[in-house]
């Protein structure tokens, strides 16, 4: 078989040390195992970080901010009657996400850099995919295009980006602390991830060689008035067609504040800020939610077989501002 | 005629699956044994100029790398139809690619994972030819089905003059459809473990037809049949998938001879979608002509479907769209569609799902065009004789069907227009339903069966349990006939060894094996009774009766023919090949039917379609098994919910193959989107057999597509002749 050097880090350091070698973390595994069976992974070295406690502090007790450590695990943060509560959006990115198999191994930290689940990039030879094998073209543009994506996408890719988690974090302008060999730093998930453009393969901001360490979500009046509505083509275990992180503070029948993130329609998680600024300051109404869907989905540009996702996609926001709002009402 | 119905018994081998204690052949494991795994074709068509192997060859862990410059003495299987293969075409017999994924070569070491690894190191050159890989190709050749080889023994149901008919009918229906292509996806994948004792082949594999392995591999070896045996005690899902001699059999049989050890090959998830028969893509038009009263005038079904460019998969749709009604006149049409794949396979309910999708599409929008109600339209053109040969059914029960149906649905309470019925939660409710049939055929046996003066019993036959329960069956008819109870029968069936070995499939199986064991359970009365002359055998076990005439053991052999059958049959069964009888017999029609009522919820806004509940009521003749066979039908609709709305195996046109080969990307439905599912039989014995049996499995998947379709368009008013149906449908 394909050689691989097995190290579990010392600690975090040891584990930072090891990246800038070419190393590859290995957290849950859930999706660095299926790349590396598919071959699009190859790593030569393997770093084990699961028992790095500095990882695993999950914290939804302070005043200002909710903490996962990047190595909690998706079921667990999950079922946390605090986020059920007063967060049902992140609750749910993760409720609706994989098996409950996958969320028990998953980590959240390797569930934001999940790679997509186009399947000219997983089907290796002879589709041509410029993630997989830079410069080599896009066989998925102007191939089966149902599920590519519609928004963020370039000459040279439309890979969806394919999570659930992020587009509700970056709903709540969730930050995420890295540890490299420069020291730490914080940028916001938005920042995390990065549209193809001519470099399809470099996935997001991240250095080779910095490891998530956490991520914080600051406390907000927004989280109960929120949902993650997810269509995809079964009821379970499957990627979204379309997807919507909602949050809303409503006075009255007006909108105070608002945020609209979009999932399984872009690149990259895609927050709506446009939309969010329609909202701020007017009504909520059957009319005003389906204004701000199709405000969330200006610029979606369909190929072949995916131009019914747009309209799904303006359905999708439009119903998770009711839904937000009907929890604004009742919290 | 048996008169008392089977009690509700839990499955023979429950406490065996349950601690998964079952040996399938991809758990098998023994000592010595080597590891396959499959290079395959990243060409749709061509020859293959150069393979390079230096590398695998090189790689850590490797014993053997095969390739079709080391293999051209394999022989071709045949085609199932006559043959034994699932398709007439060996990979690596020669340079030839007939489609992409097929194998190039086949690696063995030491471990599953080497070979893998070594596999992906294997490069290929080839020449590339001009390939159609869909049914939509643009250049894909289509063949009137009467003119091909297979031409003349299926011929197209004709009644009457169907056209004339059509022209003159004051009601017309006219309309076109399509299903796609799909794969079986049985959670156990195709598995072979080959072991050479001598010149002895052993083969452990799950199929559903041993006896098709056996003699297929002995034709493509170039070996004496009675030098091969297979073993396949269980099944992990065959669905039609693993009822023949697969592609990797024989490559991992010549494997483990030149390796000099035992080859497991694990054929995995992706390269199954090209490594194995599927359901092949069909288009359909129907056009029904009825008079204002609703009475069936005429019915003209015409099919395009797909089949390879190297066999003829047949056709055989309208065989069962024509036995729904008593129409005037019916017309049946079939062409195929040659394209770059490997062949087709008769994935459960092959013809009789497409068929029953189209024609219940049709009959539905006729009730809509009279202004009549569906059931009451279907029940005014129930027929007890068979339009097309103008004999009676073996039993038709299809009316009892469609009214106990209606009734434990509550159809009654339906309002017929579309768009009628609301939830309180703004969902469109949708109510439909449709009939299902599927064809009564029965094969025939030779049974083993042996008693000891200490309890034993022990029957062999041809049969394979792939989950639908047949061992239970066996065990129960034979237990009952004898007087013991069914934990006491050892039931060694899908073992070369034990019994001649039939293919399992086509729904023939429980009223096959029931006819066997009966036969068998008789003979062995007969001769139990033999060694007690004078005194009666009544209420004693096979056991106290050797026991009371000293004697140790007896068995007995069964030679049972299926109804209508010579005694050919039999030399065809030691070679291993299929006769199958019915569905036209001598003096009746042998047809199974269903009736599905279903509810659909349509979301108001987001349109995605749920199906909270279906009510199905079969007419399968007698049930043998009410535990298992309850389960069969539940099994038929979950599938019914995924052919009508999930499931489709996509093909970029411009690379052949099929793109979506995992679980993830290939849509069955999940837990969360099946409903309440309501299963009641009939349960009248059928005329043909003592047992009053006849055909179940496949019938539980026929119909439910429509009546899923039906309640859509009652939900919503569209009226979707496209599967899968899917949410870009309904926005």
């Amino acid at each position: 078989m394909r050689q691989f050097d097995y190290v579990r880090a010392a600690d975090l350091g040891d584990a930072v040390r090891a990246l800038s070698g070419g190393a590859k973390l290995l957290a849950g595994g859930t999706t660095l195992y299926d790349l590396m069976k598919l071959r699009i992974e190859q790593p030569e070295h393997i770093v084990d970080i699961n028992h790095l406690s500095e990882l695993k502090r999950f914290d939804t007790s302070g005043s200002s901010e909710l903490v996962f450590g990047a190595l909690s695990r998706m079921s667990d943060v999950a079922a946390n009657p605090l986020l059920i509560r007063d967060y049902p959006a992140i609750s749910e990115s993760l409720w609706r996400a994989a098996s409950q198999q996958l969320r028990n191994m998953a980590s959240l930290g390797g569930n934001l850099l999940q790679r997509t689940r186009c399947p000219y990039f997983r089907g290796g030879e002879p589709y041509a995919c410029n993630k997989r094998e830079p410069g080599s073209g896009c066989a998925a543009i102007e191939g089966l295009d149902r599920g590519q994506a519609l928004l963020g996408m370039s000459h040279a890719c439309s890979a969806v980006y394919p999570g659930d988690f992020a587009i509700a974090l970056i709903a709540f302008d969730a930050r995420v602390d890295l540890i490299g060999p420069r020291g730490e730093r914080t940028i916001s998930v938005e920042q995390l991830h990065r549209e193809p453009g001519e470099t399809p393969h470099i996935e997001t901001t991240l250095g080779p060689d910095e490891i998530i360490v956490r991520i914080r979500v600051p406390v907000t009046q927004l989280g109960r008035a929120s949902t993650y509505l997810k269509i995809r083509d079964r009821e379970s275990y499957a990627f979204a067609l379309a997807s919507a992180a909602v949050a809303l503070e409503m006075d009255g029948d007006m909108v105070r504040d608002a945020r609209v993130a979009l999932g399984g329609l872009a690149t990259r998680p895609w927050r709506a800020r446009g939309t969010e600024r329609k909202l701020i300051g007017g009504p909520l109404n059957e009319q005003t939610a389906r204004d701000a869907g199709e405000a969330a989905l200006e610029g979606a540009a369909p190929g072949h077989s995916n131009a019914f996702r747009i309209e799904l996609g303006i359905r999708t926001v439009a119903e998770a501002l009711m839904t937000a709002r009907k929890r604004g009402l009742t919290s | 005629m048996t008169s008392v119905s089977f009690p509700d018994t839990a499955r023979v081998d429950a406490l065996q699956k349950v601690r998964g204690a079952p040996i399938f052949a991809s758990d098998d494991a023994r000592p010595g044994m080597l590891h396959a795994a499959l290079a395959v074709s990243t060409i749709p068509r061509g020859r293959i100029l150069a393979i390079d192997a230096r590398e695998a060859r090189a790689a850590p862990g490797v014993r053997l790398v095969l390739t079709h410059e080391d293999l051209a003495d394999l022989q071709l299987p045949g085609f199932l139809v006559g043959g034994y293969g699932f398709q007439n075409f060996q990979p690596l017999r020669t340079p030839d690619v007939a489609y992409r994924g097929q194998p190039i070569a086949i690696v063995v070491a030491d471990t599953f994972e080497a070979a893998t690894e070594a596999a992906a190191l294997i490069h290929a050159s080839y020449t590339e030819e001009h390939f159609d890989p869909t049914i939509d190709s643009p250049g894909a050749e289509s063949l009137d089905q009467a003119d091909t080889p297979i031409g003349k023994f299926l011929t197209e149901p004709v009644a009457g003059d169907a056209d004339e008919a059509f022209a003159a009918a004051p009601v017309k229906i006219d309309i076109e459809l399509t299903c796609p292509t799909q794969h079986q996806n049985p959670i156990e994948l195709v598995a072979t473990v080959a072991e050479w004792e001598g010149d002895k082949l052993i083969v452990h594999e799950g199929t559903q037809n041993s006896g098709a392995l056996r003699h297929g591999l002995a034709q493509v070896l170039g070996i004496p049949a009675g030098q091969v045996e297979v073993i396949s005690p269980f099944v992990g899902g065959g669905f039609g998938q693993k009822n023949s001699l697969q592609m990797q059999t024989a490559l991992a049989a010549v494997a483990a001879r030149r390796a000099g050890a035992p080859v497991k090959l694990v054929v995995t998830r992706a390269q199954l979608f090209h490594g194995s028969g599927f359901r092949p893509a069909s288009r359909h038009r129907v056009r029904l002509g009825a008079d204002s009263a609703g009475i069936l005038l005429a019915a003209i079904h015409e099919v395009d479907s797909q089949t390879s460019r190297h066999d003829f998969f047949p056709g055989e749709y309208a065989a069962t769209s024509s036995r729904l009604y008593g129409w005037g006149a019916f017309r049946g049409v079939q062409r195929l569609v040659r394209t770059d794949t490997q062949t087709p396979g008769f994935m459960r309910a092959p013809f009789e799902h497409p068929a029953c999708f189209a024609m219940e599409t049709a009959i539905d929008e006729l009730a809509y065009a009279l202004g009549k109600d569906p059931v009451d339209l279907r029940l005014a053109n129930d027929t007890s004789i068979d339009p097309i040969t103008g004999l009676p059914f073996s039993s038709r029960h299809a009316a009892t069907c469609l009214r106990r149906g209606a009734e434990r649905f509550g159809w009654s309470a339906r309002s017929r227009a579309p768009q009628s019925m609301r939830g309180a939660d703004g969902s469109y409710i949708g109510w439909g339903m449709a009939l299902g049939a599927y064809p009564g055929m029965m094969i025939a046996s030779i049974v083993k069966l042996s008693a000891t003066h200490n309890g034993g019993i022990e029957i062999a036959l041809g049969a394979h349990e792939m989950g639908q329960g047949i061992r239970t069956v066996i065990a129960a008819v034979t237990g009952r006939r004898l007087g013991v109870p069914p934990g006491e029968v050892t039931v060694v069936i899908g073992d070369t060894r034990a019994a001649p070995q039939q293919p399992t499939a086509g729904s023939w199986g429980t009223a096959s094996a029931t006819l066997a064991a009966e036969t068998a359970a008789d003979a062995m009365l007969e001769a139990l009774a033999k060694l007690t002359p004078g005194s009666s055998i009544d209420g004693r076990s096979p056991s106290e009766i050797l026991r009371d005439a000293g004697r140790a053991s007896l068995e007995v052999e069964a030679m049972v023919k299926a109804p209508g059958q010579s005694e050919e049959v039999f030399d065809l069964i030691r070679a291993g090949k299929l006769l199958r009888a019915g569905p036209v017999f001598d003096n009746c029609v042998s047809f199974s039917f269903i009736a599905h009522f279903v509810e659909v919820r349509v979301e108001p806004r987001l349109r995605r379609i749920r199906v909270p509940r279906a009510v199905s009521v079969a007419d399968c003749g007698r049930v043998i098994s009410p535990r298992t066979a309850a389960s069969q039908v539940r099994g038929g609709v979950v599938w019914g919910i995924g052919a009508a709305l999930r499931e489709a195996s996509e093909t970029d046109p411009r690379y052949g193959g099929f793109l979506n080969t995992d679980l993830a990307e290939y849509v069955i439905p999940v837990n969360a989107d099946i409903g309440s599912i309501d299963v009641d039989f009939v349960d009248e014995p059928d005329s043909l057999l003592d047992s009053g049996i006849k055909s179940l499995g496949e019938v539980s998947l026929c119909g439910v597509a429509p009546a899923i379709a039906n309640a859509i368009f009652h939900a919503t008013g569209r009226r979707l002749r496209e599967l899968p149906i899917r949410i870009e449908h309904m926005i």
